[in-house]
């Protein structure tokens, strides 16, 4: 990840899928903070349907998750034309390294372990946000 | 035609041959004078001098074919025949002198060649009789030892019969599974997992005698974590086996019962402290010291279930058994089990080992490989293994051109048994045991692959000193006699080498390198083995570093004389050292003795006096020159290095032990006498 960023984006359409209802609160709450509209998913099945209707800019993916894991959706997103601009960030309490490439291998552009600074997260979001993929 | 007759009847008609040549002269000589005569004379008187001539000289030879019967050829025929029967029968009674008179010293020097080839073959009877009855000894305690050691084993031979098992063995595989002598080892073992485990250690160029693997019996009653060890025959690999097998039957069901509780619960807790600690991190503590307490505590609980996931990670699976295993190796079987699945495939791997339980990865790859095939993913699949991310990783990937594989089918196929008799022992499983998982990835132009990553290691080559170590008759070795009336045999020695910074311990000179060996009942021990740097205190030359390859940064960190000397003295405890040119390694530990704390003394012998003592004075006495006089080679790489220069004196050390006791030095005493009447060698 850089450091350069310009300007900070706003009103970016996010889609966060977390069973952990804290967690997600937390995040929701964090991200909207940051001026973007979150969608929140707490069950793998429901989002591997509704993702494409979505096509959010960006997935705050959880992996361990009910009726699909994490990196299903992950290998979905990237299997799926409508949705190639969209940035996938993992978040996962398995730090293990196996993991992270596993994820960055499935099409994520980002992994995070938990638990993780807040300032980390918004540097991230950033980040994946100012540069979106190229289609 | 005249071979099989005997010496007398040659003889006999020799003299007959004589006497009738004689007659016929003597005749014939009248005949001349008689006919000649003019006028014709009267042949009455010819005729009797003929006769009488004839009867005289019949007598002569009659009486010298008597004389030589007698006196010759009689006494050879006996002295033939004795010798026919001393050959046969190891009879060595000496010829009648007598009879033997006119023989010279034949006779004594046949008699003396008797008394040697039947004091040999005592000698030979008794040495059989000796080894036989050690073998038969060690034989037996090995025996005792195999049936009651506290594990299953089973000796097979290389057509996989079964030729031994032990009480435990036995045990352990009962009813339909029961081990049979000459039986096929498949019987009470599924054939897959030991034949993929011989075929492996038995291949060209294997480098290691042992492996392990899981097996379970045919029927999938029992489960074994299995060590496969070749049995060498002469110098070839593919002689029979020993299995030892441990039950896990009830590990595998327990095992995977905690596994799946302990991790669930380890899964459970660092996602649970993971939330927490990230919802504690997202407010400001502010200044309220009991809000900032809860904040540490929370972050505290949180690395403590880290650290306590991370230390489970480690020791889970420390029971499951895996060998280090060629990539090539790997690939064989893998091609094997491909081929007869009917897959389509290529194969390809870069020299690297990695470490797995073989069996259970190539079922797992052959498992994904059919699936793969069976859901119409490509037409070819390409298997490869080479490096991974990092040196300590190998990566193994099958390749096609299609569709990569949905994670939903992949997970359905990794929860599918792997077909080795027990229904636990699924992919998911075998991944989580390998502490490693696969993923598909795409790839450009159409392709798509899965990569499974699996620990690399590198060669270590020192896997042929597992055997055993052994010397049976320590058990019958008497310790109370002093050391030089000690047998040279009774006597345990270590073989040691160094390798310095020069040639001047007195001037400052210091030891970088110590290699040791042990020699125990007159056979040298690879396995006891002492080889360490030392780091000298002072800068190496590099005139040092190109004979002996020891550089300063080889003993950056390694032990100093101090500790490296205690170790020796500690591994030479009881024994005698040994040394080619023993006074000038040995003056560098009496240099520092003080240091090391301990006094160097040992009782020392010195291979090149030994050489001296046996070879003469005037020989050469390098080491080069005795490997070369007694065929002992050593490679060149190793020549100059400690352990090299250990190996190549404890070789030549143990053939002169037995020369020096065939040359009437029993004991310790009448060697170090001997010994130290050459050393006026290094006076001169």
């Amino acid at each position: 990840m850089t450091e350069e960023t310009d300007t900070v984006p706003t009103g970016a359409n996010i889609l966060l899928v977390e069973d952990e209802v804290n967690i997600a609160l937390a995040l929701k709450f964090l991200m909207e903070r940051m001026g973007h509209v979150v969608t929140h998913i707490d069950d793998g099945a429901v989002a591997l349907e509704q993702i494409e209707a979505l096509a959010p800019d960006l997935v705050l993916l959880d992996v361990t998750l009910p009726g699909a894991s994490g990196y299903e959706i992950c290998q979905h997103i990237r299997a799926c034309r409508g949705l190639d601009a969209t940035r996938v960030l993992v978040l996962t309490a398995r730090g293990a390294d196996i993991e992270r490439r596993k994820a960055l291998a499935l099409g994520a552009d980002g992994f995070m372990s938990k638990p993780f600074e807040m300032a980390d997260l918004q540097a991230w979001v950033t980040e994946l946000l100012a540069h979106p993929r190229e289609v | 035609m005249f071979a099989h007759w005997s010496l007398r009847l040659r003889v006999f008609l020799l003299f007959v041959l004589l006497g009738g040549a004689s007659l016929l002269l003597i005749w014939g000589g009248l005949w001349l004078g008689w006919s000649r005569a003019e006028p014709a004379p009267d042949p009455g008187p010819f005729v009797l001098g003929g006769m009488a001539g004839g009867f005289a000289v019949l007598a002569l030879v009659t009486w010298f074919w008597r004389l030589f019967d007698e006196n010759l050829a009689r006494p050879m025929q006996a002295l033939a025949a004795q010798m026919r029967v001393l050959a046969h029968a190891d009879d060595a009674r000496p010829l009648d002198a007598k009879q033997a008179q006119y023989l010279g010293d034949l006779a004594p020097a046949a008699h003396a060649i008797a008394t040697r080839l039947s004091a040999t073959r005592d000698d030979l009877a008794l040495a059989v009789e000796r080894e036989t009855t050690r073998l038969a000894e060690e034989k037996e305690r090995l025996e005792t030892l195999l049936a009651d050691v506290n594990a299953g084993i089973l000796l097979c031979s290389r057509d996989h019969n079964v030729v031994f098992y032990n009480s435990v063995a036995r045990n352990l595989l009962q009813d339909s599974n029961a081990p049979r002598l000459n039986q096929p080892v498949t019987g009470c073992l599924r054939e897959g997992p030991v034949l993929h485990a011989y075929e492996r250690l038995t291949q060209e160029g294997a480098a290691h005698s042992e492996t392990q693997f899981l097996c379970s019996t045919p029927d999938g009653t029992a489960m074994f974590t299995a060590t496969m060890r070749l049995v060498p025959q002469g110098n070839e690999r593919g002689g029979g086996y020993a299995l030892t097998l441990r039950d896990v039957t009830a590990d595998i069901g327990l095992h995977v019962a905690r596994e799946t509780l302990l991790s669930d619960m380890i899964e459970d807790m660092r996602r649970k402290a993971a939330n927490l600690d990230t919802l504690s991190r997202l407010r400001e503590a502010g200044d309220d010291p009991v809000e900032r307490a809860l904040v540490q505590e929370t972050r505290d609980l949180a690395s403590a279930v880290d650290r306590f996931g991370a230390r489970y990670n480690e020791t889970a699976d420390v029971w499951w058994p895996r060998a280090e295993i060629a990539a090539r190796d790997l690939m064989d079987s893998l091609r094997a089990r491909l081929r007869s699945e009917g897959v389509a495939f290529a194969a390809s791997h870069q020299p690297l080992s990695v470490v797995c339980d073989g069996f259970m990865v190539v079922s797992l790859l052959a498992q994904i490989a059919v699936r793969l095939r069976d859901a119409g993913h490509g037409d070819e699949i390409a298997v490869a293994i080479g490096p991974g991310d990092g040196a300590e990783e190998a990566l193994v990937t099958l390749d096609w051109t299609g569709a990569p594989v949905a994670l939903a089918d992949l997970e359905r196929w990794l929860s599918e048994p792997l077909e080795l008799g027990q229904a636990e022992l699924t992919g998911r499983f075998v991944l989580a045991r390998h502490g490693t998982d696969i993923w598909p990835e795409t790839l450009d132009a159409g392709r798509a692959r899965l990569c499974l990553p699996l620990p690399r290691v590198e060669e270590t080559g020192d896997h042929d000193l597992r055997g055993a170590v052994y010397d049976f008759s320590l058990f019958e070795k008497s310790r109370v006699a002093p050391l030089v009336d000690m047998p040279l045999d009774d006597l345990s020695y270590v073989v040691f080498d160094t390798e310095t910074t020069g040639l001047l311990p007195s001037q400052g000179d210091e030891i970088v390198q110590i290699a040791a060996l042990r020699v125990v009942g007159g056979k040298l021990l690879l396995a006891e083995r002492l080889d360490m740097l030392v780091d000298p205190g002072r800068a190496i030359p590099e005139s040092s570093t190109k004979v002996h390859g020891v550089t300063q940064a080889m003993v950056q960190g390694a032990p100093g004389i101090s500790q490296a000397g205690r170790v020796l003295h500690d591994f030479a405890k009881g024994a005698v050292l040994v040394a080619h040119n023993a006074p000038f390694d040995m003056a560098f530990f009496h240099k520092h003795a003080d240091v090391i704390g301990r006094e160097f003394d040992n009782p020392v012998l010195d291979t090149v006096l030994l050489s001296a003592v046996l070879f003469g004075i005037t020989e050469v006495h390098t080491l080069d020159a005795l490997c070369a006089r007694l065929g002992v080679v050593i490679p060149e790489k190793d020549r100059h290095t400690a352990m090299g220069d250990t190996l190549a004196t404890g070789t030549v050390f143990v053939k002169m032990l037995e020369m020096l006791k065939g040359q009437g030095y029993a004991t310790f005493g009448a060697v170090h006498d001997e010994m130290k009447k050459q050393m006026r060698l290094y006076k001169r």
